[in-house]
């Protein structure tokens, strides 16, 4: 008894309660996901009941599985295509932004930045009850992809400039300074020293807005049109109380899998650009995973 | 001349008039909707401009039906309720896990941080999916507690129950409150902890009187971070319960929003949250001002 | 090869502003080609806003500034014939060693002939070859610094401006960068501006020194003038440890100046000799002489030896004196027994030619 409580308790040894603390906290944060993806492998129509391994529900069934019910597909296919978008746009302006307002002093910068922030701390419901009734009232654009993008760039910029200016706060400006010096043009010193060292801050933007597309429910469900604009949070939104098969897990599964690769290969390549540059990888992990505001 | 001061503000220029476009002005248009009127033909909501023009009633009908008693009312409090309990699980649940893994994990902390991070990563409604599959009657939850026998027959866990929301916003937002109370507690200086045990303080009251003060400002802010969507949230509610019973603000606003006439409503309920949660905020921003005005001694 | 390679600048009272702080105020400096001229004074003095002022990295708020006697107020960095040494090398990470000394050529437009020949030549010159391949990051202090060194001397600048470029480094590779750098100079024959806190550093490398406080120039000399003849009491107390008095004077005598300190008096042959009322007198504490206990003589003052701190080749003892002032004073370590232990009673001789009467401001400036 005397040795359990010592064991326990020990003064010096690390506290036995938190350990369990957190290793039970991380199997209950990640097994019940891992049950939900085992299930898409099942070969029965049960959500519940293990009925044998099969990838009937990602490509064998001719009707439901992911490849081949219309709904699933076009609701991956979407989600896909609107993520590629919202990347191709919000990276582009928020590195801009995050540009400007880190080497702007002027009397505008203020109140750009407080604005910046405002989209990170707003719910989403208000941002897609404005976007919407903006679009139908005021400027006429027609639900569907477009609004979806214009709404999903929206929030995801903030994430961009707050990932990029913490980057840009963290190299300084010595060396632009060193290239404007060496006889770079401010436009040269920018593509050929500033952009190379900003890429795994770049990079890391990329993932998130990635992420930050794939994941979102509230705003693309707001701004969707038809079951062609619908994608794969707002499938499994409407479709996970009712009667369903492992098809949704297969279809969510999917989209698990893509993010934590792509959000792996954000982190190699990271590690890659910032070899040797011991304060950048430090804070990679971190970068990658909190986008710490 | 001209060209070196214009320079970085052209940056900053498409970014900027993108949040005016996309995030201003829609605000303003929900205003506008909230305090104008509605189509007598169609029903639908007809916004209002002008500030001078602005009708009012349907603000003063929402804010009458927050008198308590009333349905907006009881549908506040059951949001604070939710989000207060939750928030209170979720940095029962996360505090520890932040601090043990700043404290104290060594060999293993890299390999915690991944694990942490993974659900970070992991769709919300996938996660949500995750439980339902569980919370079913037939799930393996109701299985394993009829097993072994500490329940007769299977539980509706998702037909309607308070706990079982709050529990399912637990589970969604704790990732999120986890990783900004690690990156608080990680910065906290060990020296200062040890400081604290030579002066003769248990690890205990080190804790209290070192290292939990350290930290108010990373509780506050993790707090607020996770707060601020839950009070917006309605998808939980509506995939976990489905119920009016259980209903939150978001929901409120959601149902507003499915049907032409009441979207004036639903406009106004959303500037209430606006102010609401902007106090909140306001409250939160003027407490880190004045920590960080504080003298470090204090 | 030194004849008329380097430029001339030239400083007209420079003014900079941050805010509130006058960084620089009212800064006029001549340097003259080819000359290693330093910038000396704590942090926030101004000397390296000076310098980022020279190299256009700041707008100056008013003044001139003009190199070789053209004007370069409306020229920008990227266009002038000077380059700079960062305090902390600023070598771009991204690039290898090669790359970062070509950075410049490629921005002229230098055939890749040239490039090779010219980056070869500086490498070679700052010893480093064989190293082109590495990162900044693979390198260690010592060559990152002659990278920063090389590659802005690849420019070949009339003026090179140099931000406390062994700042980072140890105590031993300073020593030996410094006399590097020295040889540099000599062998390119441009102009150096070398911002440094360090007075050692100044004095051993520079030909003259700008010493600097509050963003004014206390004193432009050579480092011999600076060290022995210090104008100010700033530059007196910044350069070494000095024994600082107030004492009364009573005007020049014989070329000497009459001094009142407590009940002694004393003589001082240098500085402003013919000051009156209120003064500051300062002695170097290697040029005070201990002898052991007597009353009276000439420039002597009684007192106690309150400390003795063993220095190795040198001791220094703290001796305070009969007027309450304390002193410090050096005596070389001769091998012989210690004459001098703690609460010894001594008199303190201040020779009239090591003793100087200053000016509480810089010289010039009536206030």
């Amino acid at each position: 008894m005397k040795r359990l409580r010592d064991w326990w308790s020990n003064p010096w040894g690390r506290p036995r309660a938190l350990v369990a603390v957190t290793w039970l906290y991380i199997a209950w944060s990640i097994v019940p996901i891992a049950i939900a993806i085992l299930f898409s492998f099942n070969a029965g129509k049960s959500r519940t009941v293990w009925q044998g391994f099969s990838t009937r529900w990602y490509w064998g069934d001719p009707t439901q599985s992911v490849l081949h019910d219309p709904a699933l597909r076009s609701a991956l296919e979407q989600s896909l295509k609107l993520a590629a978008l919202d990347m191709a746009v919000s990276v582009p302006l928020g590195v801009a932004l995050a540009l400007g307002l880190t080497r702007w002093h002027g009397p505008g910068a203020r109140p750009v930045n407080v604005l910046m922030l405002f989209p990170l701390v707003t719910p989403e419901i208000v941002m897609a009850v404005s976007l919407l009734l903006v679009f139908v009232t005021l400027y006429g654009i027609q639900l569907g992809t477009t609004a979806q993008l214009l709404g999903q760039v929206t929030f995801s910029v903030s994430y961009v400039v707050v990932i990029v200016r913490g980057r840009l706060l963290s190299i300084g400006k010595e060396y632009e300074e060193a290239a404007t010096d060496l006889g770079a043009s401010r436009v040269a010193a920018l593509r050929l020293v500033l952009l190379p060292l900003l890429a795994p801050a770049i990079f890391a933007s990329l993932m998130v807005v990635f992420a930050l597309s794939i994941d979102d429910f509230v705003v693309t469900d707001y701004l969707s049109s038809d079951a062609s604009t619908q994608t794969v949070p707002i499938q499994i939104y409407s479709s996970v109380r009712g009667t369903t098969t492992p098809a949704l897990n297969a279809l969510a599964t999917v989209i698990v899998v893509a993010t934590l690769l792509a959000v792996a290969f954000a982190y190699v390549v990271h590690r890659r650009f910032t070899a040797g540059d011991e304060a950048a990888r430090g804070s990679a992990l971190r970068e990658i995973a909190a986008f710490d505001v | 001349m001209a060209r070196r001061g214009l320079f970085w503000p052209l940056f900053a220029l498409p970014g900027a008039v993108w949040l005016v476009l996309f995030f201003l002005i829609p605000f303003y248009a929900v205003l506008s909707v909230a305090f104008g009127t509605v189509d007598p033909i169609f029903q639908g909501p007809v916004p209002v401009w002008n500030p001078f023009d602005w009708h009012f009633t349907t603000m003063r009908s929402v804010l009458e039906q927050l008198r308590p008693g009333q349905v907006f009312w009881t549908v506040f409090v059951r949001t604070f309720a939710y989000v207060g309990i939750a928030l209170a699980g979720c940095l029962a649940i996360g505090y520890p896990v932040a601090y043990y893994l700043a404290r104290h994990a060594r060999r293993t902390k890299a390999l915690l941080l991944v694990l942490l991070i993974i659900p970070f990563w992991v769709s919300y409604l996938m996660r949500m999916l995750a439980w339902i599959g569980l919370l079913l009657p037939d799930g393996l939850v109701n299985r394993s507690l009829v097993d072994i026998g500490l329940l007769s027959h299977p539980h509706g866990w998702l037909d309607g129950q308070p706990s079982s929301v709050i529990f399912a916003l637990v589970y969604g937002y704790v990732p999120y409150l986890i990783l900004p109370l690690f990156a608080t507690l990680d910065r906290i200086e060990p020296h200062l902890i040890e400081a604290g045990l030579d002066l003769g303080a248990s690890r205990f009251s080190t804790f209290l009187h070192v290292t939990l003060p350290l930290s108010k400002q990373g509780i506050l802010a993790g707090s607020v971070l996770i707060a601020l969507p839950m009070f917006g949230d309605y998808y939980t509610n509506d995939v976990i319960s489905g119920s009016p019973g259980t209903s939150m603000i978001g929901n409120q606003i959601n149902l507003f929003f499915q049907g032409g006439p009441q979207r004036t409503t639903g406009a106004a309920l959303v500037i209430v949250l606006a102010v609401l949660l902007g106090a909140l905020m306001s409250y939160y921003l003027y407490s880190t001002v004045r920590a960080s005005r504080q003298p470090v001694t204090a | 090869m030194s004849e008329a390679k380097g430029g001339a600048v030239e400083l007209v009272e420079l003014r900079k502003r941050f805010g509130d702080v006058a960084a620089v105020d009212g800064v006029s400096l001549r340097i003259p080609a080819g000359e290693f001229f330093s910038l000396l004074g704590p942090s926030g003095c101004g000397k390296t806003t000076t310098l980022r002022l020279i190299a256009g990295l700041e707008r100056p708020d008013g003044g001139r500034i003009s190199l070789d006697g053209v004007d370069m107020a409306a020229t920008p960095p990227h266009r002038r014939k000077v380059n700079t040494v960062f305090q902390n090398y600023a070598l771009f990470p991204h690039l290898s060693v090669f790359d970062n000394v070509a950075f410049g050529l490629r921005r002229r437009r230098t055939s890749r002939n040239e490039i090779n020949r010219r980056v070869g030549g500086v490498l070679e010159a700052v010893r480093l070859e064989g190293l082109e391949k590495r990162r900044p990051s693979q390198l260690s202090g010592g060559q990152q610094q002659r990278v920063a060194l090389a590659r802005a001397l690849v420019l070949e600048p009339s003026v090179l401006l140099l931000d406390e470029p062994l700042g980072a480094l140890d105590a031993k590779l300073r020593k030996a960068l410094q006399l590097e750098l020295k040889t540099i100079h000599e062998q390119f024959g441009i102009t150096f501006v070398y911002v440094t806190h360090d007075q050692e550093e100044a004095l051993t490398m520079s030909d003259r020194i700008a010493v600097m406080s509050d963003g004014r120039v206390e004193q432009v000399a050579t480092p011999e003038e600076i060290y022995e003849e210090p104008a100010t009491v700033f530059v007196a107390d910044f350069l070494g440890i000095s024994n600082l008095m107030t004492a009364t004077a009573e005007g020049a005598h014989d070329g000497r100046c009459l001094l009142r300190l407590g009940e002694s008096e004393l003589h001082a042959a240098r500085g402003e000799i013919s000051a009156r009322g209120e003064v500051r007198i300062v002695i170097r504490p290697e040029r005070i002489r201990v002898e052991p206990y007597a009353p009276g003589g000439e420039n002597r003052i009684p007192g106690m030896v309150e400390r003795v701190v063993y220095l190795g080749s040198l001791e220094q003892l703290v001796i305070r004196l009969a007027t309450g002032d304390v002193l410090q004073a050096i005596v070389v370590n001769d091998g012989e027994p210690k004459a001098f232990s703690q609460g010894v009673p001594v008199r303190v001789h201040l020779p009239a030619e090591a003793l100087r009467v200053l000016p509480e401001r810089p010289a010039g400036e009536v206030t």
